[in-house]
């Protein structure tokens, strides 16, 4: 049988160094990948239902996320922030993350005061004249 | 047993484990640590500052009321979600060069308002500000 024939014509000695090179090149290319992709976002944490709409815009790169979730709380790297120390805790995320973008991730189900309570304060914070908030694409 | 081909040998050949250890762990690293996540967003503009609003009273503006209920006035006109766009087409063919303000109650629901927006994007209305009422 063909199977028998390998085994025995298979000789041992080839097996003492096996070339690693090709190995590393393509661990050294799943290291590089991995490092130019990693982006260190502190997530808020909670799971929020977001609306459903006809007009999105990808946001990317990510930087800051803040969530609300249905009860109305605010969350930022998975501690619930009051709104005064919102501010606050931007201008430090900022430090760490100069460009991305930052997203309001706010439930459907929670109040807009608070929404729009902290749209005004991203807005003097980050300056930004729309601020992005997570939905779904209808 | 056969044993290393040549002594002298060994010194052109560098031993790569140790180096292969370290960029494992560098890999297994970042492969847990790297997230990939994607947010679809819809932009939501802030209220203008108080000085702002004041000095422009008499523009025409398409005014939305999202009261404590949910229940969505246009311009005084009960209307619902998927009235909103029809009025609001309405009140700027009489008017084009009015803005559209979206003022929403404080307990009003937040996925009313995001609703709202969406279809002031979808009938390009430029200029739109969000607001809160007073509770």
């Amino acid at each position: 049988m063909a199977r028998r024939k390998r085994i025995s014509s298979s000789s041992s000695s080839a097996e003492d160094d096996v070339n690693l090179t090709p190995m590393l090149d393509v661990v050294f290319i799943l290291l590089i990948f991995f490092i130019v992709t990693a982006q260190f976002i502190k997530e808020p944490g909670v799971e929020i239902s977001r609306t459903e709409v006809d007009n999105t815009e990808r946001q990317n790169p990510l930087g800051i996320l803040i969530a609300i979730d249905e009860e109305s709380d605010i969350y930022i790297d998975k501690e619930v922030v009051t709104l005064q120390e919102v501010g606050f805790r931007i201008r430090e995320l900022r430090e760490d993350n100069p460009k991305g973008r930052l997203v309001v991730q706010a439930d459907q189900d929670s109040d807009a005061g608070v929404l729009i309570s902290l749209l005004e304060i991203i807005n003097n914070e980050d300056g930004l004249t729309a601020v992005p908030v997570s939905v779904e694409q209808e | 047993m056969r044993g290393r081909q040549s002594k002298q040998a060994d010194e052109a050949s560098v031993d790569l484990t140790p180096m292969l250890d370290v960029v494992f762990i560098l890999l297994i690293f970042f492969i847990v640590t790297s997230t990939f996540i994607q947010e679809e967003a819809l932009g939501l503009e802030p209220p203008p500052p108080p000085s702002q609003a004041e000095s422009n009273p008499d523009q025409s503006a398409i005014l939305i009321y999202v009261g404590e209920d949910n229940l969505i006035t246009v311009n005084g006109r009960l209307t619902d979600i998927s009235g909103v766009r029809a009025n609001m087409e309405r009140l700027r063919a009489e008017n084009p060069e009015s803005a559209l303000i979206i003022q929403a109650h404080p307990q009003a629901r937040t996925g009313t308002i995001v609703k709202i927006r969406d279809e002031a994007y979808n009938a390009q209305m430029t200029r739109v500000n969000i607001v809160q009422s007073e509770s």
